[in-house]
């Protein structure tokens, strides 16, 4: 075997072996699949060897968005969006600020509070399916302190399904957040809350002034991230609910599988598949647009 | 100042936290004595929070009159086969692209960046498609290979962070003796990126270990489930009433989890966080 004597040469072919795995991966299992997908969406697509697909251009796109149920699913993962974002923000930040107070058991609150984050999706989905079930615990509880008189059906009415949904979701996800904003919070140098301390400041004008812009990069990343998450929101929906009654409590992610995998309507749940992806890209963009830090901020000036 | 109100607010901050914590722990709580309770008593009215009367039948039944052990040696391999082949290609990929010049490598991390928002799910038809094509239906191999293409993209991004803070002199270094890159992956760049591997090999982990969506669609066979299709599976299959059994066997597969948490419990929040600051 001649020996490579050119190092640059030497180097490259290093640098395609390192490559390689990653690129067959990457290319295989997601940019492949990724075209495929648009493919899928303009045909009645058929999966099998023996069946032979239609080409039907923009005829999915358009029963997508003609379809009342996706409508309903859409705002559906939308308000859960609205209602978990905000709920896992403030409670995991309001956590994570009595915790940044050297208080005793530290370490033990903050383990308590990760564990929910930590408990599969399956597992916590089946809990609160019995929690919520009409002669479940909680049930009894409101009734018990007189709250409610008769048995809420939780997860055979709509709306009060999908509340289920969300609690479940900030009830999961307040661990996550706490743990990022605490990391957060010990970033920002003690001194500021000195100087405030001495102009007068109150702890609600320091939180204001002095906290949250010191902690927008994280924010940007938690509100991006969560955002992200609502819609991936699949397995409660589909263990609590199943989307019933009659698809009013279906998200995107349950509706799609819903059509391709018990109606073999793959082309329908492509189309619908792509519709999502361009919707989450639009709301980060928009997001990453409008909460950017600018760089003459606290937070900017800090993070030089 | 007045020193008199420091205990109350101290106070307050303290109540705040406890209540907090009991929502928090409530749920887990009953699962924790619904899974101790005799089945009989399940659907004694009013419900309990705390049972009077504890046995370990629904563990028994579960360990061995069920195939849970089978199910679990499934998610074990699934979950550490997803780790190991992630690591081998999200640290090759995040060395080069950390380390190295060449046509296309921002295209190629804007690329893999870019998949980092679009959620697993969507590309699940395609994929399901593949992995038929490919005869990996019904398989481990099927759900290690599309777990690892999930978890690949934010793994090369933690990685790439890391590897590029490691100082470019050992580079000089490693060449002047004569050494190749594969010698600067080998002997520097691996041995100084532990933390960021272990970190990524966790969530990676924990992410094989829960899913459910896709090994639902790929997997149909009883001896093949992983445990969360069984568990969700068992669920159905008895009515969706065997709660003590249910909850029996959701406390196990939490087993595993629980004991990483427990003993690596910094590597969680250290990689939270630099993904949160680098973000």
């Amino acid at each position: 075997m001649p020996r490579v004597k050119n190092a640059n040469l030497s180097r490259n072919l290093w640098i395609f072996l390192f490559l390689l795995p990653g690129l067959l991966l990457f290319g295989i299992f997601t940019i492949y699949p990724l075209i495929k997908l648009l493919v899928m969406s303009f045909f009645d697509w058929q999966i099998g060897m023996d069946q032979s697909s239609r080409f039907i251009g923009f005829q999915n796109y358009l029963s997508v968005l003609n379809d009342p149920v996706f409508a309903v699913s859409l705002k559906n993962v939308l308000v859960y969006g609205l209602v978990t974002v905000p709920g896992q923000i403030v409670l995991g930040l309001l956590i994570a600020v009595l915790l940044n107070k050297n208080i005793k058991f530290k370490v033990g609150f903050r383990l308590l509070f990760y564990l929910p984050v930590i408990t599969s999706w399956v597992i916590v989905s089946l809990i609160f399916r019995y929690l919520f079930a009409n002669e479940g615990l909680l049930n009894y509880l409101l009734k018990v302190c007189h709250i409610i008189g008769e048995n809420i059906a939780w997860l055979d009415t709509p709306a009060t399904g999908l509340l289920t949904a969300e609690l479940l979701g900030i009830w999961k996800g307040v661990g996550w957040t706490m743990v990022i904003f605490l990391a957060a919070l010990q970033t920002i140098p003690q001194e500021l809350y000195e100087a405030a301390a001495m102009d007068g400041c109150n702890a609600w004008q320091k939180f204001v002034n002095i906290t949250l812009p010191s902690i927008r990069r994280t924010m940007l990343f938690v509100v991006v991230m969560l955002s992200i998450g609502a819609f991936n929101v699949f397995t409660s929906i589909k263990l609590m609910t199943d989307g019933g009654p009659v698809h009013q409590t279906e998200v995107v992610l349950t509706w799609m599988y819903y059509k391709a995998f018990d109606t073999r309507k793959f082309g329908y749940s492509a189309a619908l598949s792509y519709i999502m992806a361009l919707i989450i890209a639009a709301i980060t963009f928009i997001q990453f647009k409008y909460l950017q830090p600018n760089e003459t901020n606290v937070s900017g000036r800090l993070k030089q | 100042m007045n020193k008199g109100k420091i205990p109350f607010s101290k106070m307050a901050v303290h109540g705040v936290l406890i209540s907090g914590v009991c929502l928090t722990a409530i749920p887990l709580i009953y699962m924790i004595t619904t899974a101790l309770r005799p089945n009989a008593k399940l659907y004694e009215y009013p419900p309990r929070l705390f049972p009077d009367s504890v046995t370990l039948a629904n563990f028994r039944y579960i360990l061995f009159e069920q195939n849970f052990g089978g199910n679990f040696i499934n998610s074990i391999v699934v979950a550490l086969g997803t780790v190991v082949l992630a690591a081998f290609v999200a640290s090759t990929l995040a060395f080069v692209i950390a380390r190295f010049e060449f046509p296309g490598r921002n295209l190629l991390f804007s690329l893999i960046m870019g998949t980092m928002i679009i959620p697993g799910m969507v590309l699940i038809l395609p994929q399901f498609e593949l992995i038929t094509w490919l005869g990996l239906l019904n398989s481990r191999i099927g759900l290690i290979l599309v777990y690892v293409s999930w978890v690949v993209p934010f793994s090369t991004f933690l990685m790439k962070g890391f590897i590029e803070d490691i100082p470019h002199e050992f580079d000089e270094a490693v060449y002047i003796d004569g050494g190749s890159v594969g010698t600067l992956f080998r002997r520097i760049v691996l041995p100084l990126s532990g933390p960021a591997i272990i970190t990524t090999c966790i969530f990676n982990f924990l992410t094989a270990w829960e899913e459910y969506p896709w090994a639902l669609t790929v997997i149909n066979d009883t001896e093949k489930r992983t445990l969360p299709i069984a568990i969700a599976g068992f669920f159905g299959e008895h009515n969706f009433t065997q709660w003590g059994y249910v909850f029996a066997m959701s406390l196990l597969s939490l087993i595993p989890v629980v004991v990483i948490f427990i003993f690596l419990q910094r590597f969680f929040i250290s990689g939270l966080s630099s993904g949160a600051i680098k973000g």
